[in-house]
This record gives structure tokens, C-alpha cells and sequence, in this order.
């Protein structure tokens, strides 16, 4: 199934509220409505099978444009076409073919095992009773739960959780699947496990799928194509390749040195960002993380490190300054 | 319609299973609904010590009136959790999972999970309170009788579901309906007693414009051969009429729910 979007919009209306006892006071008797555009006229399409990720800082418009094209909400203006159903329309036969994992929100009973909720969804969604247990025999080799699943909710890790909350939502074999940070709060470890699985689904069943995240690790290992949203814009649409230059391709190293270290000999190491007596944010190549990191263990005092990637608000700036 | 009723086994199956991992919190649940059964069934005990009547009421119609309300009771509660968790789930946004099963949103939300600490007691202790009112005070039990009540106890619950749900859709707009929701819990109460003890002007209101009293004491006015064809019919229709009435608003709610940021 493809996705046609075309002048996508969403506003949001609420209401100013002061600090204070004197603001909620005055809230009681005067409201002055406000209008936030959380989607700005966004445009683009997605074939049958693709892999796309949307990239942006928080509150930049991911989910809410995942949102509408699920049909959780109505847009302020603009078109989708998936395959010829408008998603806020919200026919059965639309629902029937996509899904959505939210990283944040679950569908799963709390106090029962997850197999009871995918038979649940089975009910919903009227799935056959041989692909149904074909899909849930599948999916757990393939996720690795098989003993889990007949385990209460309640005593998995958010991890374990995770991957019932994907098993949930493919119990239907959609078309479409979207997903929205599935990896947040995740461990490393279960972060790759999870893209691992994305991966190979799409490879294996040609399921489209969106996949919003602002881990730029999550977009890298699953997608060839990037979908850059920012403030409510789409600010580019293309090869992941052409703009891994400017996303991702430095790190940052928080250092803490156990004493006084003078400020040149951060240079040595690269960019300084940030520095004070005891301590110094250095921007290194990606690619040389570990030689530099290594050779400023050597050098310096070291008591604690941190690898963090630079955040995307930056590298976006950044894509806009380079590209004019 | 076959697939609903397979889920909603399925629902109170889960339900059952939920209740079953948590013992005592489900043995806490029964206590407490009994304890509020007991302080409705002294009202009971003093009209009966007082030998009271109300108008062509004997204290065993009473009895079989109060009986009516408790299994209502009893019933409201197994999806009112539904109902009074709703407001929250608006508010945080939680119905982004829902919105998106092909099945009837409105069931879904309103049916989710089912209470059985609060159905048992009022269940088990409304349905001695009819069957030992009905007897006492003689009335008949023929199958018209029997399938009449049983009819006004269907038609009662469908217009207790759409009655005190469309309270709780003002969320959609105002996200908060805490206040609402105790004036409906207040309005529900009006029918611990059989409607012929308020005035004229109250059992009109209360049986034409907010149609409360049809809900408890159609049933037993059935029984008694004291409803007119007129009030008949309008025992039957007004549950469907405010169905559609919830229905319609349900909709449009839907349409306003934002979500929320995750």
C-alpha cells in the first residue's frame, strides 16, 4: 500500500494561561484562545514496501503526522491517500490493513498474559484461527519470546513489553505499520534486537512502514530514506546517505577529569565545545571516537566519559546553514 | 452482532481472569459494595417496622422496587470503571490504540473491563429482594408478566448505558468532568425508593425529561398492571431514542478528541 500526502495540516487550539494563582484566576473569567500549527503543509509519498523514517526534535510534528495518516486525528487541511482510503475516515476495512506501536502508550492487558491479548486482537480484527497461530509462532521465534508469552504483562521488562506490544500489533499482518519511537527507554541491546526484527519484516512481508524516532540510530539501521520534519515543516525528503554528513557523523565526549587540567591541552584531542577546570565537552568524528577517546585516557586523569550523539535541533541547523 | 458478543465473552472472560490475580482487592470490592447494599436494604427494614405505604405501594412492593434498583444497580457497575475512567483516558490521550481496531470505538471504551466485585453482591441480593417482593405481595407470574418484566429490565439497562454515558462525553471538550460525574452518581440515587414518594411534578420530570424513574420502577409498575399503553410505549422507545441521542454525541466527540503528546 502506498501513502500519498499532499498539503498536510494540523492545528491545535488552547488557551494562554499566566503564572500563577492570579493567571488560573483570571483563566476562570477571560480565555484568550491560541493557535499552534504542529503540521505546516507537508507533502510526500511513500511506496508499497518502503522503509521511511521521520527525523525532528521533539514537538517538531512526527507523531502528529503519523497520527493523521493512521486516522487518530483529523487534519486541519490537506489530503492522504492510502490506497484510496482516507485514514480519518476511519473505515474498517482501512483498519484492517495498518497498525500503530507507540513507544509510549500499550494495548496490552496488564494482569494477563500478552498471548491473551493477541487473542483479543485476533477477535477484532477476525483473523483465521490457523494464520493466527502461524503469526504468533512466527513472531515469537522471530522475537525471541517464546517462553514469554505466557507471561503476565506486569512481569515483563519494558523491553520484553515492547516486543509483545509489536507481536500485538502484527497479529493482523498489516500493510502499513506505524511506528512511533518504538524504541524509546529501550537498552542498547534491545534497541538493536528490535530493529533487527523491523528489519527483516519489512524484507520478509514488503510491509510499508514510517518510523518516527529522534535516535538517529534507529533511522540509520532501518531506513534508505529520511524524511526530515522541523517546527511542523518538512525540511528534507530524501537518501539517507546524501545526508548522513551532516547528521550523525560527529559525537560528542563528556569528559571529567579527576584533577585540574589546563585548557590547550583539550585542544589536542579536537573541537572543544564546552570546558571547565575539571572537565570538557570535546566534537570528535564519528569514526574516531575510540582513538581519541583512548589517547585522552592516556593523557589526561579521566574519572567518568560519555558518548552522546549531537542533538538533531543542531544538526539541522546545521543541514540549513550548509545548504543555504 | 456475532462477532460483538464473542468479543464481549471474551471481555468478561479477561475480566474474570484480571480479578482473579489480585484476590484480595476483589474480596475488598465485594465488602465494600455490601456494605453500601446493607445501608440501602435499612431502608427496607424501617418501612417495613413502620408498616409505611406509599400511595397504592405495600411495603412488599417496596421491597420488590428496592430490589429492582439494587440488581440496576449492580448491573450499571459492571462497566461504569468504563465510564468514570473515560475523562482520564481522553485527557492523556490514550484512546490513539483504540481509534484504530475495527470494531466500534464507543463498545470498545465502554465495554473494555467489566467489575464483577461490584456486580455480585448487589446481583445476587437484587434478585432475592424481587423474588421474595414479588411473592409477598401476590402478584401474578404469568409469561406475559415475567416477559414484560424482564423486557422493562433490558430497556432499563440500555437507557442507564446512554443515560449517565453522555455525561461523561462532555470530556471531549472540557477534559475535566469530575463535578458531572457526582451529579449523575447523585441522580442515579434518586431511584432508591419507588418514584411514587416525590411529588407529581418530580415523577414527571423524572419519568419525561430526564428519565431516570423509567429505569427502576417501570419494571415493578409493569408487574403491578399500573403502566398505561402510553407509558408503555414510552418505556420501550425512550431507551432507544437517548441510544441514538448518545450515539450521535459519541460521534461527534470523536471528531474533537486531540489526542495527546507523547
Amino acid at each position: 500500500m502506498s501513502i500519498r500526502v499532499e498539503h498536510l495540516k494540523k492545528d491545535f487550539s488552547f488557551y494562554k494561561k499566566d503564572m500563577g494563582i492570579r493567571g488560573s484566576l483570571h483563566n476562570i473569567f477571560h480565555r484568550e484562545m491560541l493557535v499552534k500549527s504542529a503540521v505546516k503543509d507537508i507533502s510526500f509519498f511513500v511506496e508499497e514496501g518502503e522503509m521511511t523514517g521521520f527525523i525532528g526534535p521533539n514537538g517538531a510534528g512526527k507523531t502528529t503526522t503519523l497520527k493523521m495518516l493512521s486516522g487518530i486525528l483529523h487534519p486541519s487541511g490537506g489530503t492522504v491517500d492510502i490506497n484510496g482510503f482516507v485514514p480519518w475516515e476511519r473505515k474498517n476495512d482501512f483498519k484492517r490493513q495498518i497498525s500503530i506501536v507507540m513507544g509510549q502508550k500499550n494495548q496490552l492487558w496488564w494482569d494477563l498474559p500478552a498471548s491473551d491479548s493477541f487473542y483479543l486482537n485476533k477477535c477484532i480484527f477476525g483473523v483465521e484461527d490457523k494464520a493466527y497461530r502461524d503469526v504468533v509462532e512466527e513472531l515469537a521465534e522471530l522475537l525471541d519470546v517464546k517462553e514469554l508469552v505466557n507471561v503476565q504483562v506486569r512481569r515483563l521488562s519494558l523491553g520484553e513489553r515492547m516486543k509483545m506490544e509489536v507481536m500485538a500489533a502484527l497479529i493482523h499482518r498489516p500493510k502499513i505499520l506505524f511506528l512511533d519511537e518504538p524504541t524509546i527507554g529501550l537498552d542498547i541491546l534491545s534497541q538493536q534486537k528490535l530493529r533487527e526484527f523491523l528489519k527483516y519484516y519489512n524484507e520478509q512481508w514488503k510491509t510499508t512502514v514510517i518510523i518516527t524516532s529522534h535516535y538517529m540510530a534507529d533511522i540509520q539501521a532501518l531506513c534508505d530514506r529520511a524524511v526530515i520534519i522541523n517546527q511542523g515543516q518538512l525540511v528534507y525528503d530524501g537518501k539517507l546517505n546524501d545526508i548522513n554528513r551532516f547528521f550523525g557523523e560527529k559525537r560528542l565526549v563528556s569528559i571529567k577529569t579527576a584533577e585540574t587540567v589546563a585548557g590547550e591541552q583539550w585542544e589536542t584531542f579536537g573541537r572543544v565545545r564546552e570546558m571547565n577546570p575539571r572537565g570538557a565537552v570535546l566534537e570528535v568524528p564519528r569514526d574516531k571516537t575510540r582513538e581519541i577517546l583512548a589517547s585522552v585516557m592516556a593523557a589526561l586523569p579521566v574519572e567518568d566519559f560519555t558518548v552522546t550523539e549531537v542533538p538533531l535541533e543542531e544538526s539541522i541547523a546545521r543541514y540549513y546553514q550548509k545548504t543555504g | 452482532m456475532k462477532r460483538y458478543i464473542k468479543l464481549l465473552g471474551v471481555i468478561i472472560k479477561y475480566s474474570l481472569m484480571s480479578v482473579m490475580e489480585y484476590r484480595i482487592n476483589f474480596a475488598a470490592g465485594v465488602l465494600v459494595e455490601s456494605g453500601w447494599m446493607i445501608i440501602k436494604l435499612l431502608y427496607v427494614a424501617i418501612v417495613y417496622k413502620a408498616g409505611v405505604s406509599i400511595g397504592i405501594l405495600t411495603p412488599d412492593h417496596i421491597m420488590l422496587f428496592v430490589g429492582i434498583y439494587t440488581l440496576m444497580t449492580g448491573i450499571y457497575m459492571l462497566y461504569y470503571g468504563n465510564f468514570s475512567s473515560l475523562p482520564a483516558m481522553v485527557q492523556r490521550g490514550e484512546l490513539d490504540l483504540y481509534i484504530v481496531k475495527p470494531v466500534s470505538l464507543q463498545f470498545y471504551m465502554t465495554m473494555r473491563r467489566l467489575d464483577f466485585s461490584l456486580l455480585a453482591p448487589d446481583f445476587v441480593a437484587g434478585i432475592v429482594l424481587i423474588v421474595i417482593g414479588w411473592k409477598r405481595a401476590g402478584l401474578p407470574v404469568g409469561f406475559v408478566e415475567v416477559g414484560g418484566f424482564v423486557f422493562f429490565l433490558i430497556t432499563g439497562s440500555l437507557l442507564t448505558y446512554s443515560m449517565f454515558l453522555l455525561p461523561y462525553l462532555l470530556c471531549f471538550w472540557t477534559l475535566s468532568v469530575g463535578g458531572i460525574g457526582d451529579i449523575t452518581a447523585a441522580l442515579w440515587d434518586f431511584n432508591n425508593m419507588p418514584s411514587a414518594i416525590y411529588g407529581k411534578w418530580m415523577q414527571r420530570i423524572g419519568t419525561f425529561i430526564l428519565p431516570v424513574f423509567v429505569i427502576t420502577n417501570f419494571p415493578g409498575l409493569f408487574l403491578m398492571g399500573e403502566l398505561s399503553a402510553g407509558l408503555i410505549l414510552w418505556g420501550a422507545l425512550v431507551p432507544v431514542l437517548v441510544f441514538l441521542i448518545v450515539r450521535c454525541v459519541w460521534k461527534r466527540a470523536i471528531r474533537n478528541y486531540s489526542s495527546a503528546s507523547s
